[in-house]
């Protein structure tokens, strides 16, 4: 007869998950508000967005798809809504998987719509955004960006409306873009490692000091992209849900905003950062934050069930 | 307001699209492409080696002077070379869109090559009957629709109206199809997938994560630590008190939950990740300079 010990490490797989399954679920049926303090890295990536010029010109790689939307298609939405309010055109382009620039413009596709019902004006493709395809060699479309950015995108199309596709550079988007120093933004989407690839070829320009690189990263990618965040050679970053959730809040609450008494998110980095309270800030880092917050409850308490077991197990078999 | 149509550079690079000379010009890189294949097929087996290192070691020259060639600076467009070193820079600066996009399309180019590689297993499976004949089935059944129902909306979006399909009250009946097969299925079950690994790290978390060394423990107790620190009511609320017990001690301040994962993170993570990939450099470079230089000597015997 197997001691409390043995039972405590040797829980069926089948509860396990049953658990797994109750703990993820419950909390996507009712509105937790998990309070939060958001992290220095996404202060820096929201602040960066709000401090870009109305209506500038900002490259966005979208390198994510379906697997990781999760995390990725709240950033990708929360980051686009801060754009679309700065007025920036942005050019779209994926480098990691073919199916990333579909899933993109799926996304966009599925913003307008909302927009389209709140009575907001469409963010309006060939005017302030275009898709420049898919790149199946990351490094080498990187090192085209970096070295020819013309040459880049030479012969990439887009649709104006009412019209048939016309080269991408005709566009309000590119138009006057001759290389990459004079994009004020480069940001990049991602759930493999072509954010790598990007800081290892993209230096901002002597001059300009642009592009600066912003990262949105998934959960697995934090560490790794944190050593380029804490030797600044990106300005911030979203990382995972926990990033998603923390730009939903300053979206909200902004930065020492209104002022640095009243604020809900204070920091000596910056003066005020603006935010723009509204219930469309509460995205899909909302509603999947108490479903992470569950399950890392679980995997704690789990890991703790499993070493008391075993240290039952030892006792017993000293006795 | 559209802009006016700019004139596109053509050139021996650049034929107009659909012209009598592009088509020319592909049939004569097709016909010649497919001659160099079958042509390789032929030679003497102890004659690859010579060719794939001469090919291996041009593609690599061009990258490797392209980054250590000194380079003009602040150079304007119209700007001609000042001397030779400058008239080489300016050239590996000029050739570099055209070496771009060759090195995209033969990349491109591997995507086919997957294709070929899943109808010959798949295809084969089904001609000999095998038990998973009906997996196979199923997948080139689905690839053929996807692709169909791809190009289909694709060419349907080249002409006038290809902004308007942006907006599904504008959607027809290929369009739905597309995004059924699309966001219904492929991305939902891509989603389903990636979502499992939850339940095996769980279950691995549980059996695995034992303090059975002083090395487990002090993995176990960061990890913890930076577990926790994601839960924000858990170090929200940590966080508060050890403030309020701080009353401005910059030292009791250490205690907050977020300053400890943070310190983790900067001080052993980033540092470790940093060795890492440094190493990882440096192998990645000694392999490249053997492939480059043509001494690795695995691979390419038949």
């Amino acid at each position: 007869m197997p001691g409390l010990g043995a039972k405590l490490q040797a829980m069926p797989k089948q509860i396990i998950y049953l658990v797994l399954i109750t703990v993820t679920t419950i909390p996507l049926f009712f509105d937790v508000a998990v309070p939060n303090e958001p992290l220095e890295a996404t202060q820096d990536y929201y602040a960066t967005l709000e401090q870009l010029p109305e209506g500038s010109r900002v490259l966005m790689a979208s390198d994510w798809t379906g697997s990781t939307r999760g995390e990725s298609k709240g950033a990708f939405r929360s980051t686009l809504n801060i754009l679309i309010r700065r007025k920036a055109k942005i050019a779209f382009y994926s480098t990691a998987d073919p199916q990333a620039p579909r899933v993109a413009q799926d996304a966009i596709n599925e913003l307008n719509a909302e927009r389209r019902r709140a009575n907001l004006p469409e963010f309006k493709r060939w005017e302030d955004w275009i898709s420049l395809g898919y790149f199946p060699d990351s490094e080498a479309a990187n090192n085209g960006i970096a070295n020819d950015l013309q040459g880049a995108f030479s012969g990439r199309k887009d649709f104006p409306p009412g019209a048939p596709p016309r080269d991408v550079f005709q566009s309000p988007v590119l138009e006057g873009i001759t290389k990459v120093g004079q994009i004020p933004l480069l940001l990049i989407v991602t759930a493999s490692k072509t954010s790598n690839f990007t800081v290892e070829r993209i230096k901002p320009d002597r001059k300009t000091g642009y592009p600066k690189l912003l990262f949105a990263v998934t959960g697995v990618m934090v560490p790794e992209t944190q050593v380029f965040y804490q030797s600044k050679q990106i300005a911030g970053y979203c990382g995972g849900l926990k990033g998603v959730y923390d730009l939903e809040q300053l979206m909200e609450n902004g930065i020492n905003f209104p002022s640095k008494k009243e604020a809900v998110v204070k920091s000596d980095k910056y003066d005020v950062v603006p935010g723009y309270p509204s219930p469309s800030n509460k995205g899909q880092g909302t509603r999947y934050y108490p479903t992470l917050h569950f399950a890392l409850a679980l995997m704690i308490l789990l890991v703790i069930v499993g070493n008391i077991g075993m240290a039952l197990s030892k006792r017993e078999a000293r006795s | 307001m559209l802009l006016a149509q700019v004139a596109v550079e053509r050139g021996f690079w650049s034929e107009a699209p659909n012209s009598p000379a592009l088509w020319t010009k592909l049939s004569i890189c097709l016909i010649i492409g497919l001659a160099v294949m079958v042509g390789l097929m032929f030679v003497p087996v102890r004659a690859r080696r010579p060719i794939i290192g001469m090919c291996t070691f041009i593609a690599g020259l061009y990258w490797v002077l392209l980054y250590v060639w000194p380079k003009p600076i602040d150079r304007q467009p119209d700007e001609a070379p000042l001397n030779a070193v400058e008239g080489v820079a300016i050239w590996l600066e000029e050739s570099n869109k055209f070496v771009v996009s060759f090195t995209q399309i033969l990349t491109a180019l591997l995507l086919g090559l997957g294709i070929f590689s899943l109808l010959t297993i798949h295809l084969g499976k089904i001609r000999r009957r095998h038990p998973d004949a009906l997996f196979s089935g199923v997948l080139l059944a689905s690839m053929l629709l996807m692709i169909t129902f791809g190009y289909w909306d694709y060419n349907q979006r080249q002409g006038e109206a290809g902004a308007l399909l942006d907006n599904p009250a504008n959607w027809t009946f290929v369009q739905y199809s597309r995004d059924f097969l699309f966001q219904g299925f492929l991305q939902e079950m891509d989603a389903a997938m990636f979502s499992i690994i939850a339940f095996y790290i769980l279950s691995a978390a549980y059996r695995a994560f034992r303090l059975r060394s002083v090395e487990a423990t002090i993995l176990l107790a960061a990890a913890l630590l930076v577990l926790v620190s994601l839960m924000g009511a858990v170090s929200s609320a940590w966080d508060t008190q050890v403030r309020a017990i701080a009353n401005g001690n910059p030292f009791v301040l250490n205690f907050q939950l977020s300053e400890i994962s943070m310190w983790i993170r900067n001080t052993f993570q980033t540092s470790s990740i940093r060795g890492i990939q440094f190493g990882v450099g440096i192998g990645a470079l000694a392999m490249g300079l053997r492939i480059w230089l043509g001494l690795e000597r695995t691979g390419g015997q038949d």
